[in-house]
């Protein structure tokens, strides 16, 4: 047996917690029975019961278990010793995540088994929808801490389940804003977001799918990107080098997905504008989530410098990635008419704003302050849009907001150029304190890492 | 001359905003027992942690039984044993669980574990302590149940970051006993500190870090593995008054003399016997003879001053 997932087991299925947990399920469903028995609608109440033992216990106890399987062991300091073991990173990652989340997950089953009885009739596709739920979010949970820890340790302190939570929270919220702004209305992305609870049937590259047979295969693909994901951070942690296959795969397949919605009738403009606001959001997402480690980017510049292409790669800052992509979309979006979208949105002022954004970014999470850089850049970005656009729109009417804002049409150039300018002063200034110099030797509790899975 | 276990060249670390090591270089024999001592905050933890493979130095290269730390990092796991500073058990599985794990998770097959847990545990001394929780023990207890831990998987080099911090002084001793019994199995030692006096009584060489750099001459005899090079102390009774000069004429070189107290060394291979022999011969009247053994203290504060 992997002896990651035996002490896992020792540990979270020790006979005691066990006992208490089956009591407990028990208790519940024999409550619901007791207090249903008179209602004659006993099989929609234990649907909807099995359905919230399952989301409770396998979705969220095992999705909290899952982070705290990697947080648990940096807090009590046994990562290092962890660390040093001979066993896989798949080992590792497997071991400790289904480990660790053996007795809720088994505790959810329950209410899979439940429904089944009681559903009439029960929807396999359900079933598999809630699995891949499961999966997803325990897998997310997972990668989420190991991001946590690393992105803790290159800012010289100690990761901790608030912060990452806080950071998922944040994180949500910013995704969402983003998600309902008229950037992504007019790119396509708004009613992908809108289709997560979207009954009926989905049509995608122009074939109609049942929503549910949809959501529940995508939920299974991401989730195995995520356990992927997990996987790949954890061979960085045990200090192994990785080639850059996973995270570009993702952003591939995501910017299929995403295109997939907009195919169709409408034209394939639209599918590449589509795509291409994908790649826009995971740059500014991978910015965020990446340790925020000058010695890495220092590394990477060196090679690339040197034209070890291949050795960069395998180091390269995450955002590169779906920049370039972002990049070579945009050149495509030259080729195909993106119907309404150019005359709002300009492609190039958008990527143009996009290599300006990471550059404040990185000016302030490569700050004497690395604690305080996601914070700062999340304020500078609101000023600059949000100030700024206004400043702009009062002082030069559209064209003062182009200076701000991405625009496109007759502004589109004034945009571009606007935001080049920005971004050459943003980078030059990271590029300053990426490179700082050393100054007095101190000792952090561990070393810096940082690459892309 | 053996083989080294550990070759450091050009290390060079740096934190965001800091060089912790400024291109380290040194070697390490296999077999010997290192002091690595310095300040606090010289880098002797980072140092530490780029030789163990947990973190890799931005330039430079560290080979650890033959195995490249960035080329074979998991290799170098595999082969040794290390203790950070401020490490943690696993405190609610017993003492047999968590050596079991450590063995089965450092690629000690699931037949030869049992084995390999009861070797351990004797190493440490802590067979009768088997079926307790890691919670349980004390803190010298929980010391020598991590470095069990450690050993379980027989590495040839173990990594000990200040391993007596916090212990009483049985504790020490404890550890110090043990130490000595893995260096007498073969094992090649490093042992971080920057209390001396801990250091004293098993380390054979000492390197000095200062600064994130090598200081003094390198890696240098030290402590027990000293005795030889550092010449023999002798009390004469009634000495004579140019008992310097009369040394000096037998081709002793005079490090200290203090009234009927010296020590003096002689070219290098000449046996203990043979200087006695000299000395006797001349008609000295020696009442002790033994080598003479420099402490780390002062060979410390000798390289210090280089």
């Amino acid at each position: 047996m992997n002896p990651e997932f035996q002490r896992n087991l020792w540990l979270d299925a020790s006979p005691r917690r066990v006992i208490w947990a089956g009591v407990t399920v028990l208790l519940v469903y024999f409550a619901v029975a007791l207090l249903s028995r008179d209602s004659g609608h006993s099989g929609d109440i234990f649907t909807g019961v099995g359905i919230a033992v399952f989301v409770a216990c396998a979705v969220l106890w095992a999705g909290r278990a899952a982070g705290s399987s990697v947080l648990t062991e940096v807090a009590e300091r046994t990562w290092d010793f962890q660390r040093l073991s001979a066993l896989t990173a798949w080992d590792m990652t497997w071991g400790k995540l289904f480990g660790a989340t053996f007795l809720a997950t088994c505790a959810g089953l329950t209410g899979i088994v439940v429904y089944l009885l009681a559903a009439q009739p029960a929807s396999p596709w359900l079933v598999i929808l809630m699995l891949a739920v499961a999966l997803l979010v325990q897998s997310v949970s997972f990668m989420a801490a190991l991001v946590g820890v690393r992105k803790a340790r290159a800012e010289g302190r100690v990761a901790r389940p608030g912060g990452i939570i806080g950071g998922l929270i944040v994180g949500y919220f910013l995704l969402s804003s983003l998600a309902a702004s008229n950037a992504l209305k007019l790119g396509g992305l708004r009613p992908g977001f809108g289709w997560l609870g979207r009954q009926g049937l989905i049509e995608w590259w122009g074939v109609t799918i049942p929503a549910e047979v949809f959501w529940s295969i995508s939920l299974l693909v991401f989730a195995g990107f995520a356990l992927a994901g997990a996987w790949r951070l954890m061979r960085l942690e045990l200090q192994m080098r990785s080639e850059p296959l996973v995270w570009p795969l993702f952003l591939l397949v995501l910017a299929a997905w995403v295109a997939g919605y907009r195919a169709g009738p409408i034209g394939h403009g639209a599918s590449v504008a589509a795509a291409g606001m994908a790649m826009c959001l995971a740059a500014y997402v991978a910015a965020f989530v990446e340790p925020a480690d000058r010695v890495a980017v220092r590394r990477f510049a060196r090679l690339a410098v040197q034209g070890k292409a291949s050795e960069a790669a395998r180091i390269a800052p995450a955002p590169l990635f779906p920049l370039v992509f972002a990049a070579i979309l945009t050149l495509i979006s030259f080729g195909v008419p993106t119907e309404g979208f150019a005359t709002v949105y300009s492609p190039a002022a958008l990527l143009a704003f996009l290599v300006r954004d990471l550059g404040v970014i990185a000016l302030f999470r490569f700050g004497p302050r690395p604690q305080r850089g996601d914070f700062g850049a999340v304020v500078a970005l609101a000023l600059l849009y949000g100030v700024g656009g206004i400043f702009g729109r009062v002082a030069g009417g559209p064209a003062g907001a182009a200076f701000f804002m991405p625009s496109g049409g007759e502004y589109a150039a004034f945009s571009v150029v606007s935001a080049l300018v920005q971004a050459a002063i943003a980078w030059v200034l990271a590029a300053q304190r990426i490179r700082s110099p050393e100054t007095s030797v101190s000792a952090p509790p561990s070393g810096p890492a940082s690459a892309p899975a | 001359m053996s083989k080294p276990m550990i070759v450091v060249r050009d290390v060079v670390y740096d934190y965001p905003a800091s060089r912790a090591l400024h291109g380290v270089s040194f070697d390490v024999e296999a077999g010997t027992v290192l002091a690595l001592v310095g300040p606090n905050g010289a880098g002797k933890t980072t140092l530490m942690r780029c030789v163990a493979a947990l973190d890799a130095p931005l330039e430079g290269t560290i080979s650890v039984a033959g195995l490249d730390t960035q080329e074979d990092p998991r290799g170098v796991h595999a082969a040794i044993g290390y203790l950070p500073d401020f490490f943690g058990l696993y405190d609610e599985l017993s003492v047999r669980r968590a050596l079991t794990y450590a063995a089965r998770s450092r690629s000690v097959s699931e037949g030869d574990t049992p084995k390999a847990v009861e070797q351990a545990a004797a190493r440490v001394q802590l067979t009768d302590r088997l079926d307790a929780r890691a919670g349980e023990l004390s803190r010298g207890l929980r010391q020598r149940l991590a470095i069990g831990q450690t050993i379980v998987h027989q590495p040839s080099v173990l990594l000990l970051d200040e391993p007596a911090a916090g212990l009483d002084p049985e504790a020490r001793r404890s550890l110090s006993d043990l130490i000595v019994r893995l260096a007498g199995e073969g094992m090649t030692i490093v042992v971080s500190s920057h209390i001396l006096a801990e250091l004293e009584d098993y380390s054979t060489r000492m390197l000095m870090i200062r600064e994130g750099r090598v200081a003094g001459g390198g890696v240098v005899a030290a402590g027990s593995g000293q005795s030889a090079d550092a010449g023999f102390a002798v009390s004469f009774t009634d000495p004579p008054k140019d008992l310097r000069k009369r040394l000096e004429k037998l081709g002793l070189t005079v490090t200290r003399l203090e009234g009927a107290e010296a020590v003096v060394g002689a070219a290098s291979g000449t046996a203990d016997a043979e200087v006695l022999t000299l000395l006797v011969g001349a008609g000295l009247k020696v009442s002790a003879f033994q080598p003479a053994r420099r402490t780390l203290e002062a060979a410390y504060l000798s390289e210090a001053g280089r």
